[in-house]
C-alpha cells in the first residue's frame, strides 16, 4: 500500500516536472556536438580527458550564456580508448545515428587518419584540439584544427634562442613510437638545419619509458649547446630532470615540443625544469580576460590546472558556437561549413583565433621559458 | 524501413566490418589454440600482411586481390621460420616467443621509415576492403576448419590437444601437426593484416602491438575452442561488447575486464558452454574432472 | 672512459628494479608453472601505496614496506579472486593466462578511477638528491639506496626459500605438487605465500622504481611486465637466482644498445636475445641441468 502511494506521488511529481520542463523545451533548437575524446585506454587518456572536460565545460557556458538564442548545444562524448577502430565506430554512429552537427577531436593523430574521412565524406565538420601532425586539415575541407602543428610554433623559438645565446650544436631525442613526436622531430630537424646548427646527437625513446640515462649519456657525450626533446609533458619532464641529474649543465639550453606544454611539466622536474624553453599558442597565465575566466572555471569545475589541449578544445566550442550563430543554425552544412572556415579574430581564450585558407590555426606563437616552476613570457 | 536499414547499415558497418575481420583472426588462433599452441604472433603476422600488401597496392599498383595473398604468403613464411626452431620447445617457450616476434616487428615497423612511414604510419590507402570480402574469407575458412575437424587430421589434432605425448606414441607426427597448424595460422592472420590495412585509410605500427596479439587470443578463448562457432561468437562478443557497454567510460575498461574474468572463471569452455547446459552438469564431477581426464583418457 | 662508466652505472641501477620484479614473475611461474600477466598490475599497486604512504608524511623506509605488504596483499587477493577459482574449477590450461590478462586490466582500470590518469610522483627530498661525481662519473644516493634495497631484498627471498619452512613448502611445491601432497605439504596455502611472495617483490619495485625515475602512473606496469618476462626467459623460466642475473644483465644490455648501437632498435636487441637464448639455450644463460624443474 504504501509502496503504490510513494508510487503515485512519485508520478504525479514526475508529471509535473515534465511540464514543467517541456514549454522551455519546445521552443529550443537541440544542436549535437560530439565530443570524441579518449578517457580510457593508456596514454591518450592523460589528454583526452581534459579536453573532454574543457569542451564540456565551454558548452555549458554557451548555453548559459544565452548567446545562441533558442539554440542548447548537446555534448555527447565518446571515449575510443585511443584505439581507432573504435574512433571509426564511434564517428559512424555519431553521423548516422546521432545526426551531429559537428564533432570535436579525434584525440589522437592516428585515430584522425582513420576516421576524419569518414565525417568529410558525410560532410560533417571536425575540429581537432590535439592532433598537431602534418596532413591533417589536409585530408578534406570540412576538417579544422585549433591545435597549431609544431612547423608554426618551434622556429620562432629556435630563432629566440639562437638571438640569445648563438647555439653552434644540438642534440635530439624524441618519441620514436609516438606519430605526434614523430612529427615534432621532423620539423626540429628541419628548424636546426635551416638555422645552420649542426645535430651532433639523435636519441628515441618510447612510450612507457622512465630511464632515459643511457641516452642522456651519450648526450652528454657529445657536449651539444642545446637539447631539443620532441616529447610530451611527463616524458620531457623526466628527460628535462634526468639530464640535469646526469650533469647536464643549466648552460645547456633545454627546448621542448608544443605538446608538453603542461603545469604537470614544472611539477614533475621540479627544479630542473628553470629555463626550460618552449612555444605555443597558450600558456596558462597568459593575459586575457578570456583565458582568465577560463582557467578559472576548469579550476573549479574539476579541481585541476587545463593543459594547452583543453585550452585548445574549449576554444572549439566557442568557435562552433560563433560560426552556428553566423550561418544561422546547423540545418545548411556547407554554410556552417563556411561559417567556420570564415572564422576571423574571434575573441577567444587563446587570444584573436583565426583559421588561415588551410583551415590551421592562425596565431602569434609565444616563446615560454620555464621560471620559479612557471612558464613565463620571454620578454626580451 | 529500408531508410531505417540503411540508417542502421552506416552507422555500423564498421563494426560489422570488425567483427568479420576479428572473426577471421580468431579463426587463424583457433588453429593454433587447438594443437595447444598459446600464440602472441598475431600482431606481428598482420603487420606483415598489412605492410606487405600496401606496398604492393601503393607502390606497385598491383592488384588489392594479389597483395591480399602475397600478405598471407608472408604471414604463412614467418610462421614458419618461428615455428621450425621453437614448436620443438615446450609451449610456454613458444607462447613468449612469438611474443617476441611480435615486438621486433613492431620497433622494425617503427624504424624502417622508408616502407612503413614510422610512427605516423601510412595515410591515404585506398579503402579497397568490401564487406563481402571479409564474409566471404570467413566463410571460407570456417568451411575449411569445419572440414578439418571431420577429417582424419582433425582427430590427430584432437589427439595432440589432449597429450601430445600420448599422440606420438600413437603415431602422430605432433611436430608436423603443429607447424602446419601455425602455418595456417600465419596465413590466416597475414591476409586479415591485409584487409585490415585497406579498410580504415591508415595503418600505423600500434595497430599490431602485443595489445591486438593478446585480443585476438581472447576471442577463440572467450567462445570456447571446443566448438566450431566458439571463435565466431568469442570475437562478434568481444568487438560489439565496447560499444555495448559504451555508457559508462571510466568505468568501461573494468567493467571489460571484469566481464572477461568471469567468463573464464565460470564459464572455462567458453562462453558457448551456457548453451549446452546439460553436458556441462553431466561433466560436474568436478571441472577437476575435465582436466584431469586427458591424462587418463588413452 | 668515463662514459663508459656512467654506462655501467646507468644500467646496474635500471636492472635491480628489474630484478627484484622479475624475481616475483619467476617464482611464480616456478611455482604454479604459469606466466602472471597481473604481475604488472601488483607493481603499479605497489608504486601508489607506496606513493600514498610518502603522501602522508611517514619516511621513505615505511613507505616501502607499505608497498612491499600491500603488493603482498595484492597478491594474496588475485589468488583468492582468481588462481584458487581457475585451480578448483580446472580450465583450459591457458585460460590461467587469459584470467591474469583481464585481472591486469581490471586493477589498470581501478587505479585510473581512483587516482586519475596524470602521472605523479614522489614527494621531492633533498636527501635523495645527493649525488657525487667520482672521475667524471656522477652517482646519486638514490642509486646508491636502490641497488642496496633490492640486494637487501633478494637476500631476504634467498633465506626464505632456502631456511624457513614456508620456503621449504614453496620448492617442494614447485618440485611437484602431487609430492607435496603426500609429504603432507598444505598446497593451497604454500600458494597463497608464494602470491603473497610475488606480490611483495612486485610491489617494491614499483616503489623503486618510482623514486627512481619520479613516474607513478596506471600504467606503468605494462612495460615493466614486458622487461619481466624478458628477463625470465634470460635467466631460465622459475629459476630465481637466474633471474636476478638477468634482470641486472637486461639493465646492463639495454644501457649498452643504446650506448653503442642506438636507442631506436633497443628492444629489438633485448628481444632479438630472446629469441636467440630460446634457439640456442632454452633453459635460460644461468641454468646448471639439475637447477631444471622437473
Amino acid at each position: 500500500m504504501r509502496h503504490s502511494i510513494v508510487a503515485l506521488v512519485l508520478s504525479a511529481a514526475v508529471t509535473v516536472g515534465a511540464l514543467a520542463m517541456e514549454r522551455p523545451a519546445q521552443a529550443e533548437t537541440l544542436v549535437k556536438i560530439g565530443i570524441v575524446q579518449a578517457t580510457s585506454g593508456g596514454s591518450a587518456a592523460l589528454y583526452g580527458t581534459m579536453q573532454k572536460n574543457a569542451a564540456e565545460l565551454a558548452i555549458d557556458e554557451v548555453n548559459a550564456s544565452g548567446t545562441l538564442g533558442d539554440i542548447k548545444l548537446v555534448g555527447i562524448h565518446q571515449d575510443d580508448g585511443g584505439d581507432r577502430g573504435q574512433s571509426v565506430n564511434i564517428f559512424q554512429r555519431l553521423i548516422n545515428q546521432e545526426k551531429v552537427s559537428v564533432i570535436l577531436g579525434p584525440t589522437l593523430t592516428t585515430a584522425a587518419f582513420a576516421a576524419d574521412p569518414i565525417a568529410q565524406k558525410a560532410e560533417v565538420p571536425v575540429i581537432a584540439s590535439s592532433n598537431t601532425a602534418p596532413g591533417v586539415t589536409a585530408m578534406g575541407d570540412y576538417i579544422f584544427r585549433t591545435s597549431p602543428p609544431e612547423s608554426m610554433v618551434f622556429p620562432g623559438v629556435l630563432a629566440y634562442v639562437k638571438k640569445k645565446s648563438a647555439p653552434k650544436t644540438a642534440a635530439q631525442i624524441y618519441g620514436i613510437d609516438d606519430a605526434l613526436m614523430k612529427a615534432a622531430y621532423g620539423v626540429h630537424k628541419k628548424a636546426l638545419d635551416a638555422e645552420g646548427i649542426t645535430i651532433v646527437a639523435t636519441e628515441t625513446f618510447q612510450k612507457g619509458d622512465v630511464d632515459y640515462s643511457a641516452q642522456l649519456t651519450k648526450i652528454k657525450a657529445a657536449n651539444p649547446d642545446i637539447i631539443v626533446i620532441g616529447g610530451l609533458a611527463e616524458e620531457t619532464a623526466n628527460i628535462v630532470r634526468q639530464a640535469r641529474q646526469l650533469g647536464i649543465a643549466p648552460s645547456t639550453r633545454i627546448l621542448g615540443a608544443n605538446a608538453s606544454i603542461s603545469t604537470k611539466l614544472a611539477e614533475l622536474a621540479g627544479p630542473a625544469a628553470e629555463g626550460f624553453t618552449v612555444g605555443s599558442s597558450w600558456f596558462i597565465q597568459y593575459d586575457n580576460p578570456r583565458n582568465k575566466a577560463f582557467v578559472e572555471a576548469y579550476r573549479k569545475k574539476y579541481g585541476s590546472d587545463p593543459d594547452t589541449f583543453a585550452a585548445q578544445a574549449y576554444t572549439s566550442v566557442y568557435i562552433f558556437a560563433d560560426a552556428v550563430k553566423r550561418a544561422g543554425g546547423v540545418s545548411d552544412p556547407k554554410k556552417l561549413r563556411d561559417a567556420l572556415a570564415a572564422t576571423k579574430d574571434l575573441d577567444s581564450n587563446v587570444g584573436p583565433f583565426s583559421f588561415d585558407a588551410n583551415r590551421e590555426p592562425v596565431i602569434a606563437p609565444k616563446v615560454l621559458i620555464v621560471k620559479d616552476g612557471k612558464f613565463t613570457l620571454a620578454t626580451d | 524501413m529500408t531508410a531505417a536499414a540503411a540508417q542502421f547499415l552506416a552507422s555500423y558497418s564498421n563494426i560489422i566490418d570488425l567483427c568479420l575481420l576479428n572473426a577471421l583472426v580468431a579463426y587463424g588462433l583457433y588453429l593454433a589454440l587447438s594443437a595447444n599452441m598459446f600464440s602472441l604472433a598475431t600482431g606481428g603476422f598482420m603487420a606483415l600482411g598489412a605492410y606487405c600488401s600496401v606496398y604492393l597496392t601503393m607502390e606497385m599498383s598491383q592488384p588489392f586481390a594479389l597483395a591480399v595473398l602475397a600478405g598471407a604468403v608472408l604471414g604463412a613464411a614467418a610462421a614458419t621460420l618461428i615455428g621450425l626452431p621453437v614448436l620443438r620447445l615446450r609451449g610456454d617457450y613458444f607462447m613468449l616467443a612469438t611474443f617476441a616476434f611480435t615486438e621486433v616487428i613492431r620497433v622494425v615497423a617503427l624504424n624502417w621509415d622508408d616502407l612503413t612511414g614510422g610512427a605516423l604510419g601510412i595515410v591515404n590507402i585506398p579503402r579497397d576492403t568490401q564487406t563481402w570480402h571479409l564474409a566471404l574469407a570467413l566463410v571460407v575458412v570456417i568451411y575449411l576448419v569445419h572440414t578439418l575437424r571431420g577429417s582424419y587430421l582433425g582427430r590427430a589434432i584432437a589427439a595432440i590437444k589432449q597429450d601430445d605425448v600420448v599422440a606420438q606414441t600413437m603415431g602422430v607426427d605432433v611436430f608436423t601437426v603443429r607447424l602446419s597448424l601455425f602455418v595456417a595460422s600465419g596465413f590466416i592472420c597475414g591476409a586479415a593484416g591485409a584487409l585490415a590495412a585497406h579498410l580504415n585509410y591508415f595503418v600505423g605500427p600500434g595497430d599490431f602491438g602485443l595489445v591486438r596479439s593478446v585480443d585476438a587470443l581472447s576471442y577463440p578463448i572467450l567462445g570456447g575452442v571446443n566448438a566450431l562457432a566458439g571463435p565466431l561468437v568469442g570475437a562478434v562478443f568481444t568487438t560489439i561488447l565496447p560499444e555495448a557497454l559504451r555508457f559508462s567510460s571510466q568505468l568501461r575498461e573494468i567493467l571489460l575486464g571484469a566481464l572477461v574474468l568471469a567468463v573464464v572463471l565460470y564459464l572455462p569452455d567458453g562462453a558457448l558452454s551456457v548453451l549446452k547446459p546439460r553436458r556441462r552438469a553431466g561433466n560436474s564431477g568436478g571441472g577437476k574432472a575435465t582436466a584431469a581426464a586427458p591424462r587418463v583418457s588413452p | 672512459m668515463s662514459t663508459f662508466f656512467q654506462q655501467v652505472v646507468n644500467g646496474i641501477s635500471l636492472g635491480s628494479t628489474y630484478a627484484v620484479f622479475a624475481m616475483g614473475c619467476t617464482l611464480i611461474f616456478g611455482v604454479l608453472n604459469i606466466v602472471n600477466m597481473a604481475q604488472g598490475a601488483l607493481f603499479m599497486g605497489g608504486a601508489y601505496l607506496g606513493l600514498e604512504a610518502a603522501r602522508l608524511g611517514l619516511p621513505a623506509p615505511l613507505a616501502l614496506v607499505v608497498a612491499l605488504l600491500g603488493g603482498g596483499v595484492l597478491g594474496v587477493l588475485s589468488d583468492l579472486i582468481v588462481f584458487r577459482t581457475l585451480r578448483a574449477r580446472g580450465g583450459h590450461r591457458w585460460m590461467g593466462l587469459v584470467a591474469s590478462l583481464a585481472l591486469a586490466r581490471v586493477m589498470v582500470g581501478l587505479a585510473q578511477e581512483i587516482f586519475g590518469t596524470q602521472v605523479q610522483r614522489y614527494p621531492p627530498s633533498a636527501f635523495l638528491s645527493i649525488a657525487w661525481e667520482i672521475g667524471g662519473v656522477r652517482i646519486q644516493l638514490l642509486q646508491v639506496v636502490i641497488v642496496v634495497v633490492s640486494v637487501v631484498l633478494m637476500a631476504l627471498l634467498a633465506i626464505t626459500l632456502q631456511r624457513s619452512s614456508t620456503g621449504r613448502a614453496i620448492r617442494t611445491v614447485a618440485f611437484s605438487e602431487d609430492v607435496a601432497r603426500i609429504v603432507g605439504v598444505p598446497v593451497g596455502r604454500t600458494i597463497m605465500a608464494t602470491f603473497f611472495l610475488a606480490g611483495a617483490l612486485a610491489g617494491a619495485a614499483g616503489m623503486l622504481l618510482g623514486n627512481l625515475f619520479n613516474v607513478v602512473s596506471p600504467f606503468m606496469g605494462d612495460q615493466m611486465l614486458v622487461k619481466g618476462l624478458t628477463v625470465i626467459i634470460l635467466g631460465g623460466l622459475g629459476n630465481v637466482p637466474g633471474a636476478v642475473a638477468g634482470g641486472f644483465l637486461l639493465g646492463l644490455i639495454e644501457v649498452f644498445s643504446v650506448a653503442y648501437v642506438s636507442s631506436s632498435f633497443r628492444d629489438a636487441i633485448g628481444f632479438g636475445l630472446i629469441f636467440l637464448i630460446l634457439l640456442v639455450k632454452p633453459t635460460g644463460l644461468f641454468s646448471r641441468v639439475e637447477d631444471r624443474r622437473a
